[in-house]
């Protein structure tokens, strides 16, 4: 009777110690080569189930099995399953990203107006070298470098792989380099700063044979810079025909027009929100 | 009488037809369901979230799931062009490859995510967000079903604006949550 008691339980036994088994470390780093244990023996599959992959390859059971770096490339979750006789096991592990090393980096807008508060938006997105996002707070250096001007940093720590600033823009107009770096890796944009919106705007006008000739003053943002050609000026007359509304471009730092008067009339300049003088004319004059 | 038969076999073999055919389709539609998505924006920022765009982002976000889950099932890379862009989309078509080399295909059946917005630029040109999923996965060897697992996963998400859209930039399964 013990006998027939025991013989089953040895079995049983032998067959759990032989039946396939899977263990793979429970968390890596990216890029990192890892192996995985097996149980079991006879022919099996394994298979190995990533963010970015799914192999297959035949092993013996029992035998620990390799797995390169660069099949870990990607951060995630992965699965490992071991396929023998006797059924499929599996076992699970996460890959974490590795060191920060490379900089994902939006800056926002790419022509700004000068002496803007806040006007240009930076964000750093934290990778490693396989794109894998750095979750674990950083330090980055922002820094912005006007067109003839020094260098501004600030120091910023990633949150859940991201880092922000808002930059003012300066005074001065041209191209601005905005960076940011972490350890080795860097990176930068270019931000055309343009002169703002049209300050003191001034007009004057002269005789041209029937009409008169109204011109602005070379057309400046309120920190001196000129405001680009082909930004358009308005210049409205109202005279006893009614009222007239011109829009001009800028050319080569002012804006012109003729325009026909009849009677007193009375002539205004605009930009955009911004008004500038008014004239009186007469086409008796 | 027998014209009356046969007319009457053929409008039954008709209706058979038809029945075989709207069981297919509602078969096909129930595995193409739009998973459920809580959408959480309470503590996001620097930018506030406008309205259209909590909208935009619960549902984008659904129908990219909707999309990797069937793409994953068939083994069809294109169905990731609509919602997923960059390294989202550059990694899962990798995975799709090697799927279809190795004759493995992945079945989902989503039981929904609770997404939360933690980070939207000043800008308004990316959104960072953080996503616990509920999905039970099997993973088939052919025909064979080598895994099957019910998971409580959760995902750090970036998305960024398309056309008409947000997509999908960057999804990646983060320790945290345990089946």
């Amino acid at each position: 009777m013990k006998t027939l008691i025991a013989v089953p339980v040895v079995v049983a036994v032998v067959a759990s110690a032989l039946a396939s088994e899977i263990h793979a470390p429970a968390q890596t780093s990216a890029g990192s080569a890892i192996s995985i244990s097996t149980g079991g023996s006879g022919d099996a599959t394994f298979y190995l189930i990533g963010p970015a992959s799914a192999t297959k390859k035949k092993v013996q059971a029992g035998s620990d099995i390799g797995v390169d770096g660069d099949e870990l490339d990607n951060s995630g979750r992965y699965i490992a399953i071991l396929c023998a006789s006797d059924g499929c096991t599996s076992t699970s592990f996460f890959v974490n990203p590795a060191a920060a090393n490379r900089l994902g980096l939006l800056v926002h807008p790419s022509r700004v107006p000068t002496g803007k508060a806040n006007g240009i938006s930076t964000v750093a997105f934290v990778f490693d070298n396989f794109h894998n996002l750095v979750l674990k707070p950083q330090p980055i250096k922002f820094s912005i470098t006007p067109k003839g001007g020094k260098e501004v940093s600030a120091s910023r720590e990633s949150q859940n792989g991201v880092a922000w600033v808002r930059i003012s823009s300066a005074n001065k107009e041209g191209a601005t380099k905005i960076g940011a770096e972490i350890g080795h890796a860097d990176e930068v944009r270019v931000v055309q700063q343009v002169a703002a919106d049209a300050c003191n705007l001034r007009i004057r006008a002269s005789r041209a044979k029937e009409n008169y000739l109204v011109e602005t003053d070379p057309v400046r943002d309120c920190s001196g810079n000129s405001v680009p050609d082909g930004t358009v000026v308005s210049f409205t007359k109202t005279d006893s025909a009614g009222k007239t509304t011109v829009d001009v471009p800028i050319k080569r730092g002012v804006a012109k027009v003729e325009m026909p008067v009849q009677g007193q009339a009375r002539i205004t300049v605009a930009s955009g929100v911004v008004t500038g003088n008014e004239l009186e004319v007469s086409a008796s004059r | 009488m027998n014209a009356a038969l046969r007319y009457s076999l053929l409008a039954i073999t008709f209706a058979v037809l038809i029945c075989a055919a709207v069981v297919l389709r509602l078969g096909a539609s129930a595995a193409a369901e739009v998973p459920h998505v809580e959408f959480n924006a309470d503590n996001v920022g620097p930018r506030e979230i406008e309205d259209l765009t909590s909208q935009s982002i619960p549902r984008d976000y659904g129908f990219a799931w909707q999309t990797m889950e069937q793409a994953l099932d068939e083994n069809r890379g294109g169905l990731l062009d609509g919602y997923f862009t960059g390294s989202a989309k550059q990694d899962l078509k990798a995975r799709i490859t090697s799927q279809v080399k190795s004759d493995l295909h992945a079945h989902y059946r989503d039981r929904g995510h609770k997404l939360e917005a933690i980070f939207y630029a000043p800008a308004g040109d990316a959104m960072q967000l953080r996503d616990h999923a509920q999905v039970d996965v099997q993973v088939l060897d052919g025909s064979k079903v080598i895994y099957e697992e019910p998971l409580n996963m959760e995902y750090m998400v970036v998305m960024t604006p398309g056309a008409d859209r947000w997509l999908v930039r960057q999804i990646q399964a983060v320790p945290g949550d345990k089946p």
